[in-house]
């Protein structure tokens, strides 16, 4: 069975479960379970980002079920709900992924509820516009910030708020399904239309996050491929480009380059030999004439304006180190000096960390004017942090 | 006969005209909404206009639809008709066509999407579940509401780009109005947000609007991403022209035969674009072949056959990093996409490629008819190629009345030596009896 279908199983059991059960007079309980079947469903779909760790929206069903359980059936449909929602997250991860993503997500339930409740009792007017929304909105921020928490033990990392698009969204429809699922002050309850209706700006952005994330793998994917074309041709030496991208990126980042001009570095990096197979000379015996290569491939990327500005840093890397002001194009100039200078040191290191000492002494050795400054001091910082050099005290 | 954009002029004119006297009429009535509803709704909608964005079938994707909806709901017992037509006035207030100065652009869309809003209220207002308190009810009556504004939307809209462009009206209003139907939903969500904004207050407004701005930024930058990715699979293409200057235009016809076949096999927008991709990148192992032997007029020796051989594997290689082409990967080595298990879009491409092959000049022999290449595909159908794929080509060629092959070329190389005349080998061919002949 497809990943689909068992999805579509489930809604349709919890659609027949709820069915049955407000036949039978319990409406509550069929609220309880459809709930439950979205809690179940909506941790299977997360909001993935670009830079940022994913959002279940599963998040968003346990702000509504927050207000449509009491606090005894919010705890058991959650133990459920979750123990039947984690196992598929994390299959093949073994038994103890499993349970610390399901103690994860046990906390910040009950973290939610429990803020929720807080907020509500402590309050002079607890139906008043501001306290509900307040409440709701600490409920849905603590499941992310708990998430985040966890993210950032395992990981060491924290997305930056350029990131968060995603963040908002959630708690923005959180809060408003949970608004829709029992109103305000006696207004604007919708029942379970509430949350089902306010969903969908929500799947939008899922949907959006979705076909952004796989264009995305697809488009790295294909300028990797591009980029190991050399490799696969002998004129280049095998995972060349692979390395000098990863290692542009970082220093790149070291020297403070924004977002756009990184991922024009990375794209760069990936094909800055990509010149080297239209040329009619070149074979493994022959070494490749660097400016010619970069022309050939500079001139392939500049024909496109979504790679004219990687075909600037790739024209730019085999030039000598200039003063900026003696330069037309400062960025590309500048990300054409840590294209060379990643680029070189792969070269020198031969891929082979053991090497790295030697291969910087051999690049402080040449003139001054082969290589900037700023990006040299750079690239030893990154070596520094990889653990391949020692840290300087 | 008056010029084109002095017509537009004058339509658009008459449509503002239309437009202020039903405003003025309904106001006379004492229709006044109430100004600060107006000005948010507006506002949203102006913003909503400005925030749209443009699908690669050029047609916009907005969410003014949502808030029409929404004006028609808040001004449904007040102001029915003149509310939601002010409402929609705001679409005019779109900031390229500020800039520019485009009057007559900018008075066509403010009676555009006023007239679309006021007709869309008018149907809310005639429909009988429209007039009670129900949610569910309203909800159902959003759909009707929507396909009134949306209709009225394309007719104004596609008679303005008849007059513009002189494209059959029929066919205009046939791509705008189903690009509409793409947001019905978030119709039924805009009278959700008008009940809830009468319900509640408009501190719901940006609660709402919020996921819709994420979501659109994303959409967008997965629309630049695309566009991106296009772009370096025609980066590859040069680097592929750029060395095998024989095989000019190849890989964009193999693509092009490609999709044809897919259509006529009726495959899903997604797959029959993994398809196109396939077919752009099945050379790209020609990336590893030097160009001396790619590019050697005359026969090729046994050793540089074997060389250009290799592209195949490299092609395979490359492929099978790319996840959503490495299903279709095999397509490139023509031992592996001949077999009849091998996935479809593999003896597609296989198919494409050699029709390619035979029907164009190569440096190794003159292009052969048409007649000919498709007598070649169906004598080895069943072994080389599958013939279901071959006929497939056959008919769809067939069917548009095309011509390829000796004597209807568009792109023929520049031959420092003529090609022989004779022989069907191709490198796209794989065991064909010339390539024997080669290899010997």
């Amino acid at each position: 069975m497809t990943r689909w279908v068992q999805l579509l199983a489930l809604a349709v059991l919890g659609a027949l479960g709820a069915l049955t059960a407000e036949l039978a007079g319990a409406s509550n309980a069929a609220v309880l379970i459809v709930l439950s079947t979205a809690l179940v469903l909506g941790e299977q779909f997360q909001l993935r980002p670009t830079g940022r760790a994913a959002l279940p929206l599963s998040f968003a069903v346990v702000v509504v079920l927050i207000r449509a359980a009491d606090p005894w059936q919010f705890v058991v449909v959650v133990i459920v709900a979750y123990a039947v929602a984690v196992p598929p997250r994390t299959g093949g991860r073994g038994l103890l992924a499993m349970t610390a993503l399901y103690a994860e997500r046990l906390v910040e339930a009950l973290g939610a509820a429990a803020l929720y409740t807080i907020a509500l009792d402590t309050t002079a007017d607890p139906a008043s516009e501001e306290v509900v929304l307040g409440a709701l909105a600490a409920a849905a921020v603590v499941q992310i910030v708990v998430a985040d928490l966890v993210t950032y033990v395992q990981h060491h990392s924290i997305a930056p708020l350029r990131a968060r698009g995603a963040d908002l969204a959630l708690v923005t429809s959180a809060m408003l399904m949970a608004v829709g699922y029992g109103g305000i002050a006696g207004a604007g309850e919708l029942g379970l239309w509430g949350p089902l209706l306010f969903s969908i700006p929500l799947l939008a952005a899922w949907y959006s996050f979705e076909l952004l994330r796989s264009t995305r793998r697809n488009f790295w994917q294909t300028i990797e491929a591009l980029g190991a074309a050399p490799e696969l041709a002998g004129l280049v030496r095998p995972g060349h480009a692979t390395r000098v991208a990863a290692l542009a990126v970082e220093m790149g980042l070291e020297l403070g380059l924004t977002n756009t001009e990184i991922e024009q570095l990375e794209m760069a990096a990936n094909l800055h030999h990509l010149g080297a197979v239209c040329l009619d000379a070149p074979t493994p015996s022959q070494p490749l004439d660097p400016v010619a290569v970069a022309e050939a491939g500079s001139a392939m990327l500049r024909d496109s304006e979504v790679l004219a500005a990687a075909g600037d840093i790739v024209a730019a890397e085999p030039l000598l180190h200039r003063a900026p002001e003696s330069r037309g194009q400062h960025a590309a100039a500048f990300a054409g000096q840590i294209l060379k200078l990643a680029s070189a040191f792969d070269e020198l290191t031969e891929g082979n960390d053991e090497h790295a000492v030697w291969a910087l002494e051999a690049i402080y050795t040449g003139p001054l004017y082969v290589y900037d400054g700023r990006v040299v001091a750079a690239l030893e910082r990154v070596l520094e942090r990889r653990g391949v050099l020692p840290a300087r005290v | 006969m008056m010029p084109r954009a002095n017509a537009f002029r004058v339509y658009s004119a008459l449509l503002l005209t239309i437009t202020w006297c039903v405003a003025l009429l309904l106001g006379v009535d004492g229709q006044l909404p109430a100004w600060s509803s107006v000005l948010l709704l507006g506002a949203l909608f102006a913003f909503a206009e400005n925030a749209s964005v443009e699908l690669p079938n050029r047609s916009g994707l907005s969410a003014s639809l949502m808030l029409a909806l929404a004006a028609i709901v808040v001004f449904h017992s007040e102001s029915p008709y003149l509310g939601p037509l002010l409402v929609g006035a705001f679409g005019c207030l779109y900031i390229p066509h500020l800039q520019r100065r485009e009057w007559a652009k900018i008075a066509f869309n403010l009676a555009n999407f006023a007239l679309s809003t006021l007709a869309a209220a008018l149907v809310f207002t005639l429909l009988p579940f429209g007039q009670q308190d129900s949610t569910a009810l309203e909800v159902l009556a959003a759909v009707p509401t929507a396909l009134t504004y949306s209709t009225t939307n394309t007719v104004l809209l596609a008679a303005a780009v008849r007059i513009l462009t002189a494209r059959p009206i029929r066919v205009i209003a046939r791509e705008m109005w189903l690009g509409d139907l793409q947001i019905l939903p978030f119709a039924v969500l805009g009278v959700v947000l008008g009940q809830m904004y009468l319900d509640l207050d408009a501190w719901l407004v940006p609660l709402f609007v919020a996921p819709i701005l994420i979501a659109r930024a994303a959409f967008a930058s997965y629309l630049a991403l695309r566009e991106a990715q296009e772009a370096t699979l025609s980066t590859l293409i040069r680097a592929l022209e750029a060395k095998d200057r024989y095989t000019a235009g190849h890989v964009e016809r193999v693509a092009r035969f490609a999709e044809l076949v897919g259509t006529e096999f009726g495959f899903r927008p997604r797959r029959l674009q993994r398809l196109r991709y396939a077919a752009l990148m099945h050379d790209i192992g020609k990336l590893v072949v030097p160009n001396q032997i790619l590019n050697k007029p005359g026969r090729l020796t046994a050793s540089e056959y074997a060389e250009i051989r290799k592209h195949e594997v490299a092609s395979v290689e490359l492929l099978s990093r790319i996840d959503f082409l490495a299903p279709v990967a095999p397509s490139v080595q023509p031992e592996a996409a001949g077999s009849i298990d091998g996935p479809l879009e593999a003896r597609i491409i296989l198919v494409a490629d050699a029709f390619d092959a035979m029907t164009s000049t190569r440096a190794y022999r003159k292009a052969l008819t048409q007649e000919v290449a498709f007598e070649e595909l169906r004598a080895k159908a069943g072994t080389q190629f599958d013939p279901a794929c071959v006929e497939a080509l056959i008919r769809v060629v067939e069917r548009r009345g095309e011509r390829y092959g000796a004597g209807h070329e568009t792109e023929v190389a520049d031959y420092a030596v003529p090609p022989p005349a004779g022989g069907t080998g191709s490198a796209g061919l794989g065991d064909l009896e010339a390539e024997q002949e080669v290899s010997k």
